[in-house]
């Protein structure tokens, strides 16, 4: 694979995608919202205490919290359910884009001219995941930097000590890009089928399911994941993104894209 | 520089830009072309020429190597189209029906864009990418993002797309396809500056004015070549020249039937009040076809050698009888 080759690729994707005001403002909303809404979250809960049930139940799986007064106890869970929220950029973002560029292309039917070029089409593939794929990483790791910067900054070494333990970086670091791949997949099997970047989105958004899943189940407190539960999430979501690259780079060939693609 | 270009030297004939051998593509139980032999020299302009769905975009993308023959063998410049597709594509330049530009990237970029994918370096890029703007009348425009240039000039941004690396072969799918008169004009234009200048050019086609103007030869397709010759060759050929014969009234029966008995005859046909008679050589037969027509009692009026049209070419090779039943009651 020639690397001047997949950033000539990479670069015109990105060209095109800051032009794109709608893809943009899909884009950057989200993250500004989700880096401030946890921070007012934890402030408005403030030192309320937890139900003691649910305090019990949060201490046997978070034992590390138990020296946290009530109101940081309540504070910690709050923050705690939005450690997911930062999984959904490297979900939704490299959709978005992956969506607009690859149904873009068979709009305009702009793939056959590059086709035509003596470019492999996993180098094509692979300009085109990583043009989808970083822009979702940066947003979500930059926005959770900003974010613990404010939990510090805000509410003192608890939260913070909450937000940087080892849950929340295998979650950030390990879980997010195996879901920003998963998503990317989805992007390209999906929009080899359809002709519509919205209708491909809602179709390759199964893969923000299970991120969704995640939150419903840690809001109740029943299932906080640790950090060997995020390592083997990680694995295994990479291990389906893998399978899926398959699909996706069979679909990518040449003579799919300009005999079947329509 | 990364060059994607193999500078080994080609195995094929220096004379030949493009070369195949029982080329063709199956797609399921359908064939979509069969039985391809072609040989294309330097500086020649060929026109695949066939009604829409007979195997021309397809004969095109087996022979830029876009896509992998079923059976039979291509080459350009000696590279073949299955085992040096990298080769092949860096040695053709296409421009595909539709002409696929990235509408918010500017002209410039557009170019850019694939000079880069064609490993070009800075200089050679910024060197052609002038010189093919200045030619086709777009260097003003140079900054203005695609998606705001009309149709025609489109087409011309594609065909400076085609040629930005050089190419041995260059070829252009319905070039004029979707267009109006003005915008057909500017790319017949651009096309002929082209063949002025040298270039091997494969022009496919269902336009037989466009083939008949451009190409010192046509190729014939319909789910394969059925012939293909130079237009001249093929009026010749096929004994395709005509007496063009205007009388008084409307020809009758008996003087059609006078004028079949004429020596060198080969076909009659009455077409708006005008006498057409098929025949290999007309200014030989004209005296002899007048005396007929006057000994029959019919007035001549005027009479003249013609060259049969591209289009009754076209319909004597593929063997296609156009009906015109039923136009008339619907009219």
């Amino acid at each position: 694979m020639r690397r001047a080759i997949v950033a000539t690729i990479l670069q015109r994707e990105w060209y095109e995608t800051v032009r794109n005001r709608l893809l943009m403002s899909t884009i950057l909303l989200p993250p500004i919202l989700l880096t401030v809404a946890p921070i007012i979250l934890a402030g408005a809960v403030g030192e309320r205490a937890l139900p003691p049930e649910l305090e019990r139940q949060i201490l046997s799986q978070k034992p590390e919290w138990a020296s946290f007064t009530p109101g940081e106890l309540a504070g910690a869970f709050a923050v705690q359910q939005f450690l997911v929220f930062f999984l959904l950029m490297p979900a939704y973002i490299p959709l978005s884009i992956a969506t607009f560029s690859i149904i873009g292309e068979k709009q305009s039917r702009s793939l056959e001219p590059v086709l035509a070029a003596p470019i492999r089409t996993s180098e094509l593939l692979a300009g085109k995941a990583i043009a989808a794929l970083v822009p979702g990483l940066l947003a979500g790791w930059a926005t959770y930097a900003i974010f613990v910067l404010l939990a510090s900054v805000v509410y003192g070494p608890a939260l913070f000590g909450v937000v940087t333990d080892l849950s929340w970086l295998a979650g950030v670091f390990l879980l997010g890009p195996a879901v920003g791949l998963s998503s990317v997949v989805a992007g390209v099997i999906v929009s080899a089928r359809v002709n519509d970047p919205r209708v491909a989105q809602q179709v390759g958004g199964v893969v923000i399911v299970p991120v969704i899943a995640l939150v419903l189940v840690q809001a109740t407190g029943t299932l906080l994941v640790g950090p060997l539960g995020y390592l083997l999430l990680s694995v295994g979501v990479l291990a389906i993104s893998l399978v899926g690259l398959r699909v996706g780079v069979r679909l990518f060939d040449r003579e799919a894209i300009l005999t079947r693609w329509r | 520089m990364t060059s994607t270009r193999s500078d080994r030297p080609p195995d094929g004939p220096p004379d030949l830009a493009l070369e195949a051998s029982g080329l063709g593509r199956r797609f399921g139980d359908r064939w979509a072309v069969r039985g391809v032999d072609l040989a294309v020299r330097r500086g020649e302009v060929l026109g695949l020429l066939g009604p829409n769905g007979a195997g021309k975009t397809t004969t095109v993308r087996l022979l830029t190597a876009l896509i992998e023959p079923s059976e039979g063998t291509a080459s350009i410049d000696g590279f073949d189209v299955r085992d040096e597709a990298d080769d092949v594509r860096a040695r053709v330049g296409i421009l595909t029906e539709t002409p696929g530009l990235y509408d918010k990237l500017p002209a410039i970029a557009n170019l850019d864009f694939f000079g880069r994918l064609y490993g070009l370096d800075a200089a050679q890029r910024a060197e052609r990418i002038e010189r093919y703007l200045r030619l086709f009348g777009l260097w003003d425009r140079r900054d203005d993002v695609a998606g705001t240039f009309s149709k025609g000039m489109k087409q011309k941004l594609a065909i400076a797309r085609a040629l930005l690396h050089d190419p041995s072969v260059v070829f252009l799918d319905e070039p004029t396809a979707a267009l109006d008169p003005e915008a057909a004009f500017i790319v017949r234009e651009a096309i002929e500056t082209l063949r002025r200048a040298g270039r091997t050019i494969v022009l496919a086609t269902h336009n037989l004015d466009e083939a008949d103007r451009l190409c010192d030869r046509i190729a014939f397709v319909r789910g394969g070549l059925v012939r293909v010759d130079s237009p001249a060759a093929l009026r010749g050929v096929l004994g395709l020249r005509e007496l063009m014969v205007r009388l008084s009234g409307v020809a009758s029966e008996a003087q059609i039937e006078a004028v079949r008995t004429v020596d060198g005859v080969s076909a009659t046909q009455v077409t708006d009040g005008v006498l057409r008679i098929g025949t290999d050589d007309p200014e030989s037969i004209a005296p002899a076809v007048v005396r007929a027509l006057v000994v029959s009692g019919a007035d001549v009026v005027e009479l003249r050698p013609e060259r049969a049209s591209l289009e009754r070419i076209y319909f004597e090779v593929m063997g296609v009888t156009p009906s015109t039943d039923g136009i008339e009651d619907v009219v």
